[in-house]
Protein backbone atom coordinates (compact mmCIF):
# COMPACT_ATOMS: atom_id res chain seq x y z
CA UNK A 1 0.00 0.00 0.00
CA UNK A 2 1.20 3.67 -1.11
CA UNK A 3 1.89 5.81 1.59
CA UNK A 4 -0.89 9.02 1.31
CA UNK A 5 1.42 12.06 -0.27
CA UNK A 6 2.07 14.92 2.03
CA UNK A 7 0.10 18.61 1.29
CA UNK A 8 3.31 20.38 2.81
CA UNK A 9 6.74 20.54 1.26
CA UNK A 10 8.44 19.09 4.09
CA UNK A 11 7.58 17.79 7.74
CA UNK A 12 4.44 16.77 6.03
CA UNK A 13 3.97 13.93 8.47
CA UNK A 14 4.83 15.84 11.82
CA UNK A 15 1.85 18.70 10.55
CA UNK A 16 -0.10 15.61 10.14
CA UNK A 17 0.28 13.68 13.08
CA UNK A 18 -0.42 17.20 14.76
CA UNK A 19 -3.56 18.16 13.15
CA UNK A 20 -5.38 15.32 15.09
CA UNK A 21 -4.02 16.73 18.33
CA UNK A 22 -5.26 20.00 18.01
CA UNK A 23 -8.69 18.68 16.68
CA UNK A 24 -8.77 16.52 19.98
CA UNK A 25 -7.70 20.17 22.07
CA UNK A 26 -10.47 22.10 20.69
CA UNK A 27 -13.22 19.49 21.39
CA UNK A 28 -12.28 19.01 25.23
CA UNK A 29 -11.84 23.42 24.99
CA UNK A 30 -15.57 23.11 23.20
CA UNK A 31 -16.95 20.27 25.88
CA UNK A 32 -15.81 22.07 29.05
CA UNK A 33 -17.15 25.32 27.57
CA UNK A 34 -20.48 23.56 27.76
CA UNK A 35 -19.73 22.52 31.24
CA UNK A 36 -19.38 25.62 32.16
CA UNK A 37 -22.15 26.92 30.47
CA UNK A 38 -24.71 24.58 32.01
CA UNK A 39 -22.91 24.49 35.27
CA UNK A 40 -23.47 28.62 35.27
CA UNK A 41 -27.37 27.66 34.38
CA UNK A 42 -28.04 26.06 37.08
CA UNK A 43 -26.56 28.77 39.15
CA UNK A 44 -28.72 31.41 37.10
CA UNK A 45 -31.71 28.78 38.06
CA UNK A 46 -31.34 27.73 41.84
CA UNK A 47 -31.29 24.42 40.96
CA UNK A 48 -32.18 22.36 43.68
CA UNK A 49 -32.63 18.47 43.38
CA UNK A 50 -33.20 17.79 47.04
CA UNK A 51 -36.31 20.43 46.52
CA UNK A 52 -37.61 17.89 44.04
CA UNK A 53 -37.23 14.75 46.70
CA UNK A 54 -39.09 16.30 49.57
CA UNK A 55 -41.69 17.60 47.19
CA UNK A 56 -42.44 14.31 46.09
CA UNK A 57 -45.46 14.14 48.83
CA UNK A 58 -46.96 17.04 47.92
CA UNK A 59 -47.47 16.20 43.93
CA UNK A 60 -48.71 12.78 45.38
CA UNK A 61 -50.95 14.30 47.44
CA UNK A 62 -52.28 16.60 44.76
CA UNK A 63 -51.75 13.16 41.56
CA UNK A 64 -54.19 11.02 44.39
CA UNK A 65 -56.33 14.11 44.85
CA UNK A 66 -56.65 14.06 40.68
CA UNK A 67 -58.00 10.78 40.36
CA UNK A 68 -59.76 9.33 38.88
CA UNK A 69 -60.49 12.08 35.80
CA UNK A 70 -63.42 13.50 36.47
CA UNK A 71 -65.64 12.54 33.47
CA UNK A 72 -68.76 14.39 33.96
CA UNK A 73 -67.02 17.53 32.81
CA UNK A 74 -67.24 16.20 29.02
CA UNK A 75 -70.50 18.40 28.16
CA UNK A 76 -69.24 21.65 29.89
CA UNK A 77 -65.63 21.15 27.92
CA UNK A 78 -67.27 20.81 25.27
CA UNK A 79 -67.68 24.64 24.30
CA UNK A 80 -64.08 24.93 25.39
CA UNK A 81 -62.70 22.34 23.29
CA UNK A 82 -64.17 23.78 20.23
CA UNK A 83 -63.27 27.45 21.03
CA UNK A 84 -59.30 26.44 21.40
CA UNK A 85 -59.73 24.66 18.02
CA UNK A 86 -61.50 27.94 16.88
CA UNK A 87 -58.48 29.77 18.28
CA UNK A 88 -55.62 27.68 16.40
CA UNK A 89 -57.84 27.87 13.29
CA UNK A 90 -58.51 31.74 13.28
CA UNK A 91 -54.80 32.48 14.43
CA UNK A 92 -53.44 30.20 11.39
CA UNK A 93 -55.48 31.73 8.98
CA UNK A 94 -54.86 35.10 9.87
CA UNK A 95 -51.41 34.57 10.14
CA UNK A 96 -51.02 32.71 6.68
CA UNK A 97 -53.21 35.52 4.81
CA UNK A 98 -50.80 38.31 6.10
CA UNK A 99 -47.67 36.60 6.22
CA UNK A 100 -47.79 35.48 2.63
CA UNK A 101 -48.07 39.16 1.03
CA UNK A 102 -45.13 39.78 3.37
CA UNK A 103 -42.77 37.04 2.80
CA UNK A 104 -43.20 37.84 -1.38
CA UNK A 105 -41.92 41.79 -0.10
CA UNK A 106 -39.26 39.80 2.35
CA UNK A 107 -37.80 37.75 0.30
CA UNK A 108 -34.54 38.95 -1.58
CA UNK A 109 -35.20 37.49 -5.16
CA UNK A 110 -38.66 38.32 -5.92
CA UNK A 111 -38.77 41.54 -3.57
CA UNK A 112 -40.11 44.41 -5.84
CA UNK A 113 -38.27 47.06 -4.47
CA UNK A 114 -35.63 47.97 -1.25
CA UNK A 115 -37.70 49.76 0.78
CA UNK A 116 -40.38 47.51 1.09
CA UNK A 117 -38.00 44.97 1.71
CA UNK A 118 -37.04 45.91 5.14
CA UNK A 119 -40.47 47.28 5.91
CA UNK A 120 -41.64 43.93 5.51
CA UNK A 121 -38.66 42.07 7.15
CA UNK A 122 -39.23 44.71 10.21
CA UNK A 123 -42.77 43.67 10.59
CA UNK A 124 -41.94 39.98 10.74
CA UNK A 125 -39.22 40.75 12.88
CA UNK A 126 -41.34 42.65 15.65
CA UNK A 127 -44.42 40.30 15.11
CA UNK A 128 -41.63 37.18 15.55
CA UNK A 129 -39.88 38.45 18.23
CA UNK A 130 -42.38 39.47 20.87
CA UNK A 131 -43.61 36.23 22.16
CA UNK A 132 -47.70 35.34 22.02
CA UNK A 133 -48.61 35.26 25.53
CA UNK A 134 -47.35 38.87 25.28
CA UNK A 135 -49.07 39.64 22.45
CA UNK A 136 -51.83 38.21 24.53
CA UNK A 137 -51.95 40.32 27.19
CA UNK A 138 -51.65 43.18 24.87
CA UNK A 139 -54.80 41.99 23.31
CA UNK A 140 -56.40 41.57 26.56
CA UNK A 141 -55.61 45.15 27.89
CA UNK A 142 -56.80 46.25 24.37
CA UNK A 143 -60.35 44.18 23.56
CA UNK A 144 -60.93 42.66 26.79
CA UNK A 145 -61.48 38.92 28.19
CA UNK A 146 -62.49 36.13 25.71
CA UNK A 147 -61.32 34.07 22.85
CA UNK A 148 -60.89 37.25 20.38
CA UNK A 149 -57.45 38.63 22.02
CA UNK A 150 -56.15 35.03 22.00
CA UNK A 151 -57.12 34.59 18.34
CA UNK A 152 -55.36 38.10 17.58
CA UNK A 153 -52.64 37.15 19.73
CA UNK A 154 -52.13 34.03 17.70
CA UNK A 155 -52.83 35.58 14.65
CA UNK A 156 -49.91 38.46 15.10
CA UNK A 157 -47.41 35.90 16.05
CA UNK A 158 -48.04 33.33 12.97
CA UNK A 159 -47.36 36.11 10.67
CA UNK A 160 -43.73 36.88 12.56
CA UNK A 161 -43.28 32.89 12.32
CA UNK A 162 -44.40 32.31 8.68
CA UNK A 163 -43.48 35.38 7.28
CA UNK A 164 -39.75 34.14 7.91
CA UNK A 165 -40.21 30.79 6.85
CA UNK A 166 -42.34 31.32 3.88
CA UNK A 167 -39.16 34.16 2.57
CA UNK A 168 -36.81 31.51 3.20
CA UNK A 169 -38.44 28.99 1.13
CA UNK A 170 -38.93 31.67 -1.58
CA UNK A 171 -35.63 32.54 -1.73
CA UNK A 172 -34.25 29.14 -1.93
CA UNK A 173 -37.00 27.70 -4.34
CA UNK A 174 -35.54 27.00 -8.35
CA UNK A 175 -35.28 30.11 -10.44
CA UNK A 176 -34.72 28.83 -13.53
CA UNK A 177 -38.25 28.38 -14.40
CA UNK A 178 -39.54 32.10 -13.21
CA UNK A 179 -36.46 32.97 -16.01
CA UNK A 180 -37.85 30.59 -18.43
CA UNK A 181 -41.17 32.24 -18.37
CA UNK A 182 -40.28 35.97 -17.85
CA UNK A 183 -38.14 35.05 -21.31
CA UNK A 184 -41.65 34.12 -22.73
CA UNK A 185 -42.89 37.80 -22.27
CA UNK A 186 -45.17 36.54 -19.55
CA UNK A 187 -46.18 39.71 -17.25
CA UNK A 188 -44.73 39.61 -13.34
CA UNK A 189 -48.03 38.58 -12.13
CA UNK A 190 -48.40 35.74 -14.81
CA UNK A 191 -44.64 34.45 -13.75
CA UNK A 192 -46.05 34.77 -10.18
CA UNK A 193 -48.99 32.79 -10.30
CA UNK A 194 -47.48 29.83 -13.12
CA UNK A 195 -44.05 29.75 -11.68
CA UNK A 196 -43.40 30.94 -8.14
CA UNK A 197 -46.97 30.14 -6.64
CA UNK A 198 -46.88 26.28 -8.20
CA UNK A 199 -43.17 26.03 -7.05
CA UNK A 200 -43.34 27.03 -3.40
CA UNK A 201 -47.23 26.52 -2.78
CA UNK A 202 -46.85 22.80 -1.44
CA UNK A 203 -44.03 23.70 1.25
CA UNK A 204 -45.95 26.53 2.38
CA UNK A 205 -49.00 24.55 3.09
CA UNK A 206 -46.88 22.20 5.04
CA UNK A 207 -45.65 24.94 7.00
CA UNK A 208 -48.98 26.16 7.60
CA UNK A 209 -50.73 22.98 8.81
CA UNK A 210 -47.58 22.66 10.92
CA UNK A 211 -47.92 26.14 12.09
CA UNK A 212 -51.50 25.19 13.27
CA UNK A 213 -50.28 22.67 15.63
CA UNK A 214 -47.86 24.81 16.82
CA UNK A 215 -51.35 27.18 17.86
CA UNK A 216 -53.30 25.04 18.88
CA UNK A 217 -50.92 24.28 21.42
CA UNK A 218 -50.71 28.18 22.31
CA UNK A 219 -53.94 28.47 22.45
CA UNK A 220 -53.91 26.36 25.47
CA UNK A 221 -51.59 28.10 27.63
CA UNK A 222 -53.09 31.38 26.42
CA UNK A 223 -56.57 30.53 28.58
CA UNK A 224 -53.97 31.17 31.34
CA UNK A 225 -54.20 34.95 30.68
CA UNK A 226 -58.11 35.21 30.54
CA UNK A 227 -57.97 34.36 26.61
CA UNK A 228 -60.50 31.37 26.82
CA UNK A 229 -60.17 28.31 25.91
CA UNK A 230 -59.64 25.08 27.39
CA UNK A 231 -57.17 26.61 29.18
CA UNK A 232 -59.23 28.96 30.82
CA UNK A 233 -60.95 26.49 32.45
CA UNK A 234 -57.74 24.74 33.47
CA UNK A 235 -57.06 27.82 35.35
CA UNK A 236 -60.25 28.18 36.91
CA UNK A 237 -60.16 24.38 38.07
CA UNK A 238 -57.05 24.96 39.23
CA UNK A 239 -57.43 28.27 41.22
CA UNK A 240 -60.66 26.10 42.67
CA UNK A 241 -58.53 22.91 43.65
CA UNK A 242 -60.83 20.84 41.44
CA UNK A 243 -58.04 18.49 40.60
CA UNK A 244 -60.39 15.94 39.11
CA UNK A 245 -61.48 17.94 36.60
CA UNK A 246 -58.01 19.64 36.17
CA UNK A 247 -56.53 15.84 35.33
CA UNK A 248 -59.72 15.18 32.73
CA UNK A 249 -58.80 18.27 30.82
CA UNK A 250 -54.68 17.24 30.41
CA UNK A 251 -56.41 14.05 28.91
CA UNK A 252 -58.28 16.14 26.83
CA UNK A 253 -55.62 18.40 25.92
CA UNK A 254 -53.49 15.70 25.62
CA UNK A 255 -55.66 14.18 22.77
CA UNK A 256 -56.35 17.44 21.16
CA UNK A 257 -52.70 18.01 20.92
CA UNK A 258 -51.71 14.05 19.45
CA UNK A 259 -54.76 14.46 16.73
CA UNK A 260 -53.97 17.75 15.77
CA UNK A 261 -50.27 16.66 15.14
CA UNK A 262 -51.34 13.51 13.10
CA UNK A 263 -53.39 15.58 11.20
CA UNK A 264 -51.22 18.12 10.21
CA UNK A 265 -49.12 15.11 9.54
CA UNK A 266 -51.17 13.32 7.60
CA UNK A 267 -52.06 16.68 5.56
CA UNK A 268 -48.24 17.44 4.90
CA UNK A 269 -47.71 14.19 3.65
CA UNK A 270 -50.59 14.27 1.27
CA UNK A 271 -49.49 17.82 -0.07
CA UNK A 272 -45.98 17.16 -0.64
CA UNK B 1 -43.93 24.24 -43.25
CA UNK B 2 -43.34 27.80 -44.15
CA UNK B 3 -42.16 30.27 -41.00
CA UNK B 4 -44.52 30.63 -37.91
CA UNK B 5 -45.78 33.93 -37.58
CA UNK B 6 -46.36 35.65 -34.28
CA UNK B 7 -50.18 35.35 -33.79
CA UNK B 8 -50.81 31.81 -35.46
CA UNK B 9 -52.47 29.18 -33.75
CA UNK B 10 -52.45 26.29 -35.94
CA UNK B 11 -49.85 23.10 -34.33
CA UNK B 12 -47.07 22.01 -36.17
CA UNK B 13 -47.47 18.97 -37.39
CA UNK B 14 -44.95 15.94 -36.83
CA UNK B 15 -42.80 15.01 -39.48
CA UNK B 16 -40.17 11.75 -39.38
CA UNK B 17 -36.97 13.65 -39.10
CA UNK B 18 -35.35 13.11 -42.27
CA UNK B 19 -31.99 15.27 -41.40
CA UNK B 20 -30.66 17.05 -45.09
CA UNK B 21 -27.09 17.30 -45.85
CA UNK B 22 -26.75 20.53 -43.66
CA UNK B 23 -22.84 21.19 -44.88
CA UNK B 24 -24.01 20.96 -48.57
CA UNK B 25 -27.08 23.10 -47.95
CA UNK B 26 -26.39 25.76 -45.96
CA UNK B 27 -25.08 28.99 -47.15
CA UNK B 28 -22.16 30.70 -46.53
CA UNK B 29 -23.77 34.04 -45.28
CA UNK B 30 -27.08 33.76 -43.51
CA UNK B 31 -28.28 37.23 -44.74
CA UNK B 32 -27.35 35.70 -48.41
CA UNK B 33 -30.39 33.46 -49.41
CA UNK B 34 -32.32 33.24 -46.38
CA UNK B 35 -33.54 36.94 -45.33
CA UNK B 36 -32.23 37.91 -41.74
CA UNK B 37 -34.35 37.06 -38.89
CA UNK B 38 -31.53 37.58 -36.25
CA UNK B 39 -28.59 40.71 -37.23
CA UNK B 40 -26.44 41.46 -34.61
CA UNK B 41 -23.79 43.99 -34.99
CA UNK B 42 -20.99 45.48 -33.47
CA UNK B 43 -22.09 44.22 -30.14
CA UNK B 44 -19.81 45.14 -27.12
CA UNK B 45 -20.29 44.24 -23.93
CA UNK B 46 -18.42 45.81 -20.94
CA UNK B 47 -18.73 44.92 -17.61
CA UNK B 48 -18.38 47.53 -14.74
CA UNK B 49 -15.23 46.53 -13.70
CA UNK B 50 -13.59 47.02 -17.02
CA UNK B 51 -13.83 43.04 -18.20
CA UNK B 52 -14.99 43.19 -22.16
CA UNK B 53 -17.25 40.27 -23.02
CA UNK B 54 -18.08 40.64 -26.28
CA UNK B 55 -16.02 42.66 -28.30
CA UNK B 56 -17.95 43.76 -31.78
CA UNK B 57 -19.40 40.79 -32.19
CA UNK B 58 -21.49 40.48 -35.54
CA UNK B 59 -23.65 37.78 -36.49
CA UNK B 60 -26.40 37.31 -38.63
CA UNK B 61 -28.92 34.26 -39.27
CA UNK B 62 -31.95 33.75 -41.67
CA UNK B 63 -34.77 32.16 -41.52
CA UNK B 64 -34.65 28.24 -41.60
CA UNK B 65 -31.00 28.32 -41.25
CA UNK B 66 -28.65 26.39 -37.79
CA UNK B 67 -25.73 28.30 -36.34
CA UNK B 68 -23.88 26.48 -33.47
CA UNK B 69 -21.52 29.09 -31.93
CA UNK B 70 -18.27 27.06 -30.22
CA UNK B 71 -15.55 28.34 -27.88
CA UNK B 72 -14.13 27.76 -24.63
CA UNK B 73 -15.87 29.17 -21.39
CA UNK B 74 -15.90 32.32 -20.80
CA UNK B 75 -15.46 33.38 -24.43
CA UNK B 76 -18.49 35.28 -24.67
CA UNK B 77 -21.47 32.66 -26.02
CA UNK B 78 -23.52 32.88 -23.24
CA UNK B 79 -23.28 36.72 -22.62
CA UNK B 80 -24.19 36.95 -26.43
CA UNK B 81 -27.17 35.03 -25.87
CA UNK B 82 -28.16 36.54 -23.23
CA UNK B 83 -27.97 40.09 -24.80
CA UNK B 84 -29.91 38.96 -27.61
CA UNK B 85 -32.99 37.74 -25.45
CA UNK B 86 -32.29 41.19 -23.42
CA UNK B 87 -31.11 39.64 -20.30
CA UNK B 88 -28.17 41.34 -20.63
CA UNK B 89 -27.60 45.42 -21.34
CA UNK B 90 -25.26 45.89 -24.11
CA UNK B 91 -22.78 48.05 -24.49
CA UNK B 92 -22.96 48.74 -27.83
CA UNK B 93 -23.98 47.43 -30.85
CA UNK B 94 -27.58 46.05 -32.00
CA UNK B 95 -29.64 43.44 -31.93
CA UNK B 96 -31.80 43.21 -34.85
CA UNK B 97 -34.96 41.03 -34.64
CA UNK B 98 -38.09 40.86 -37.18
CA UNK B 99 -37.09 44.79 -37.72
CA UNK B 100 -36.83 45.56 -34.21
CA UNK B 101 -33.29 46.81 -32.64
CA UNK B 102 -33.89 44.73 -29.19
CA UNK B 103 -30.71 46.53 -27.73
CA UNK B 104 -32.23 49.70 -28.11
CA UNK B 105 -35.68 48.85 -25.97
CA UNK B 106 -36.42 48.90 -22.57
CA UNK B 107 -39.42 47.66 -19.95
CA UNK B 108 -43.06 46.78 -21.98
CA UNK B 109 -41.45 47.50 -25.12
CA UNK B 110 -38.51 45.16 -24.68
CA UNK B 111 -40.66 42.61 -23.43
CA UNK B 112 -42.89 42.94 -26.00
CA UNK B 113 -40.29 42.93 -28.79
CA UNK B 114 -38.49 39.59 -27.56
CA UNK B 115 -41.80 37.88 -28.07
CA UNK B 116 -40.55 36.17 -31.17
CA UNK B 117 -36.96 35.14 -29.53
CA UNK B 118 -37.64 32.08 -27.60
CA UNK B 119 -34.48 30.71 -25.49
CA UNK B 120 -34.13 27.03 -24.12
CA UNK B 121 -31.23 26.50 -21.42
CA UNK B 122 -29.11 23.97 -20.55
CA UNK B 123 -31.63 23.16 -17.68
CA UNK B 124 -35.21 22.73 -19.05
CA UNK B 125 -36.67 25.13 -16.53
CA UNK B 126 -39.41 23.30 -16.20
CA UNK B 127 -42.01 24.04 -13.54
CA UNK B 128 -41.99 20.47 -12.02
CA UNK B 129 -45.06 20.59 -9.94
CA UNK B 130 -47.70 21.17 -12.96
CA UNK B 131 -48.29 18.85 -16.01
CA UNK B 132 -46.39 18.38 -19.15
CA UNK B 133 -48.98 20.20 -20.68
CA UNK B 134 -49.28 23.32 -18.71
CA UNK B 135 -45.70 23.93 -18.58
CA UNK B 136 -46.32 23.72 -22.66
CA UNK B 137 -48.85 26.29 -22.69
CA UNK B 138 -46.87 28.66 -20.37
CA UNK B 139 -44.83 29.53 -23.34
CA UNK B 140 -47.94 31.25 -24.92
CA UNK B 141 -48.57 33.97 -21.84
CA UNK B 142 -46.92 36.22 -23.33
CA UNK B 143 -49.59 36.42 -25.93
CA UNK B 144 -52.14 36.35 -23.23
CA UNK B 145 -52.68 38.81 -20.70
CA UNK B 146 -56.40 37.94 -19.33
CA UNK B 147 -57.36 37.89 -15.79
CA UNK B 148 -57.95 34.17 -16.26
CA UNK B 149 -54.02 33.88 -17.01
CA UNK B 150 -53.00 36.19 -14.14
CA UNK B 151 -54.53 34.34 -11.73
CA UNK B 152 -52.64 31.08 -13.07
CA UNK B 153 -54.77 29.32 -15.50
CA UNK B 154 -53.35 28.07 -18.71
CA UNK B 155 -55.09 29.85 -21.74
CA UNK B 156 -57.68 27.50 -23.38
CA UNK B 157 -57.34 28.44 -26.80
CA UNK B 158 -53.45 27.65 -26.47
CA UNK B 159 -54.12 23.86 -25.17
CA UNK B 160 -54.39 22.21 -28.51
CA UNK B 161 -51.52 23.76 -30.21
CA UNK B 162 -49.71 22.96 -27.35
CA UNK B 163 -50.69 19.32 -27.54
CA UNK B 164 -49.16 19.87 -31.12
CA UNK B 165 -46.27 20.49 -29.80
CA UNK B 166 -45.58 18.26 -27.62
CA UNK B 167 -46.48 15.78 -30.68
CA UNK B 168 -43.51 17.52 -32.81
CA UNK B 169 -41.16 16.63 -30.30
CA UNK B 170 -42.87 12.95 -29.62
CA UNK B 171 -44.04 13.23 -26.10
CA UNK B 172 -47.79 13.76 -26.49
CA UNK B 173 -48.43 10.81 -24.49
CA UNK B 174 -46.68 12.66 -21.45
CA UNK B 175 -48.95 15.44 -21.74
CA UNK B 176 -50.67 14.68 -18.44
CA UNK B 177 -47.66 13.77 -16.53
CA UNK B 178 -46.05 15.95 -13.75
CA UNK B 179 -42.93 17.67 -15.47
CA UNK B 180 -41.07 16.29 -12.31
CA UNK B 181 -40.86 12.85 -13.22
CA UNK B 182 -39.44 13.16 -16.77
CA UNK B 183 -35.45 12.43 -17.59
CA UNK B 184 -33.27 15.03 -18.69
CA UNK B 185 -33.56 14.54 -22.09
CA UNK B 186 -37.85 14.76 -22.05
CA UNK B 187 -37.64 17.43 -20.01
CA UNK B 188 -35.57 19.22 -22.45
CA UNK B 189 -37.26 18.33 -25.28
CA UNK B 190 -40.34 19.75 -23.04
CA UNK B 191 -38.38 22.95 -23.35
CA UNK B 192 -38.39 23.12 -26.70
CA UNK B 193 -42.06 22.48 -27.13
CA UNK B 194 -43.15 25.00 -24.70
CA UNK B 195 -40.55 27.66 -26.92
CA UNK B 196 -42.15 26.52 -29.81
CA UNK B 197 -45.82 27.26 -27.97
CA UNK B 198 -44.40 31.01 -27.89
CA UNK B 199 -44.13 31.23 -31.76
CA UNK B 200 -41.03 32.43 -32.32
CA UNK B 201 -39.12 33.18 -35.24
CA UNK B 202 -35.52 33.02 -33.38
CA UNK B 203 -34.78 30.05 -31.81
CA UNK B 204 -31.76 30.38 -29.27
CA UNK B 205 -30.07 27.01 -27.47
CA UNK B 206 -27.78 27.59 -24.59
CA UNK B 207 -25.94 24.55 -24.51
CA UNK B 208 -29.23 22.25 -24.69
CA UNK B 209 -27.39 18.71 -24.31
CA UNK B 210 -24.87 19.82 -21.95
CA UNK B 211 -25.92 17.68 -19.49
CA UNK B 212 -27.96 14.76 -21.45
CA UNK B 213 -26.63 11.70 -22.57
CA UNK B 214 -25.36 11.24 -26.29
CA UNK B 215 -28.68 9.85 -27.07
CA UNK B 216 -30.98 12.48 -25.57
CA UNK B 217 -28.20 15.19 -26.82
CA UNK B 218 -28.59 13.11 -30.29
CA UNK B 219 -32.72 13.71 -30.18
CA UNK B 220 -32.76 17.04 -28.98
CA UNK B 221 -30.18 18.38 -31.40
CA UNK B 222 -32.52 16.45 -34.50
CA UNK B 223 -34.87 18.25 -32.97
CA UNK B 224 -33.79 21.48 -33.40
CA UNK B 225 -32.79 21.05 -36.68
CA UNK B 226 -35.65 20.14 -37.82
CA UNK B 227 -37.17 23.41 -36.38
CA UNK B 228 -34.90 25.45 -38.88
CA UNK B 229 -35.16 22.96 -41.98
CA UNK B 230 -38.97 21.88 -41.73
CA UNK B 231 -40.52 25.09 -39.69
CA UNK B 232 -38.07 27.78 -41.04
CA UNK B 233 -37.14 28.75 -37.66
CA UNK B 234 -33.61 30.42 -36.99
CA UNK B 235 -31.48 28.42 -34.77
CA UNK B 236 -28.60 29.65 -32.99
CA UNK B 237 -26.99 27.16 -30.49
CA UNK B 238 -24.40 27.43 -28.04
CA UNK B 239 -22.34 23.62 -27.99
CA UNK B 240 -19.03 22.54 -26.36
CA UNK B 241 -19.57 19.42 -28.81
CA UNK B 242 -18.02 19.93 -32.32
CA UNK B 243 -19.25 16.51 -33.72
CA UNK B 244 -22.15 17.32 -33.19
CA UNK B 245 -21.95 20.64 -34.27
CA UNK B 246 -20.27 19.93 -37.78
CA UNK B 247 -23.33 16.96 -37.92
CA UNK B 248 -26.10 19.34 -37.62
CA UNK B 249 -25.25 22.85 -38.27
CA UNK B 250 -25.29 24.85 -41.35
CA UNK B 251 -23.22 27.56 -39.80
CA UNK B 252 -20.13 27.47 -37.40
CA UNK B 253 -19.12 30.16 -35.07
CA UNK B 254 -16.05 29.92 -33.37
CA UNK B 255 -15.90 32.61 -30.10
CA UNK B 256 -12.48 33.60 -28.57
CA UNK B 257 -11.82 36.26 -26.37
CA UNK B 258 -15.17 37.86 -27.00
CA UNK B 259 -14.79 37.83 -30.62
CA UNK B 260 -15.59 35.80 -33.52
CA UNK B 261 -12.65 34.28 -34.98
CA UNK B 262 -14.51 32.62 -38.10
CA UNK B 263 -18.08 32.13 -38.97
CA UNK B 264 -18.37 29.71 -41.90
CA UNK B 265 -20.17 26.77 -43.72
CA UNK B 266 -19.93 23.40 -41.71
CA UNK B 267 -18.25 21.86 -44.28
CA UNK B 268 -16.00 24.14 -44.77
CA UNK B 269 -14.50 24.60 -41.00
CA UNK B 270 -11.66 21.37 -40.15
CA UNK B 271 -11.29 19.89 -36.84
CA UNK B 272 -7.82 22.26 -36.33
CA UNK B 273 -9.46 25.26 -36.24
CA UNK B 274 -11.90 23.98 -33.87
CA UNK B 275 -9.46 22.61 -31.85
CA UNK B 276 -7.56 25.60 -31.62
CA UNK B 277 -10.11 27.58 -29.88
CA UNK B 278 -10.22 25.74 -27.04
CA UNK B 279 -6.38 25.32 -26.76
CA UNK B 280 -5.75 29.04 -26.86
CA UNK B 281 -7.82 29.17 -24.24
CA UNK B 282 -6.22 26.41 -21.94
CA UNK B 283 -2.54 28.35 -22.83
Amino acid sequence: MSEAPSLTPSGGARAGSRAPRGGSLSKLAGFAAFVALFVQACHGVHARPQDLISGVHGMADILSRAMPPDLGQFVPSLEPIVETIDLAVFGTVLGVVLAFPLALLAASNVSPARPLYYFARAIIGVTRSVPDLVWALLFVTAVGLGPFPGALALGVHSIGMLGRLFSEVIEDMDMGPVEALTLTGASRLQVFTHAVVPGVLPTLLGISLYRFDENLRSSLVLGFVGAGGIGFMLLTAMNLFQYQTVSYLLIVTFVLVALAERGSAFLRSRVQ
Amino acid sequence: MSAMQPGMAEPIGFRPATLPDAGARAPGNASAGFGARLAVRNLVMRYPNGHTALDGVSLSVGAGEMVVILGSNGCGKSTLMKCVVGLNRPSGGSVEVAGRDLAALRGGALRAARLPVALISQHANLVKRRSVLANVCTGALGRHRSLATTLGRVPKSEIEPARGFLDEVGLLHLAPQRAGTLSGGQAQRVAVARALAQRPQVVLADEPVASLDPEAADDVMRLLRRLATDDGLAVVAVLHQPDLAARYADRLVGMRGGRVEFDERASAVGAQRIANLYVAAAR
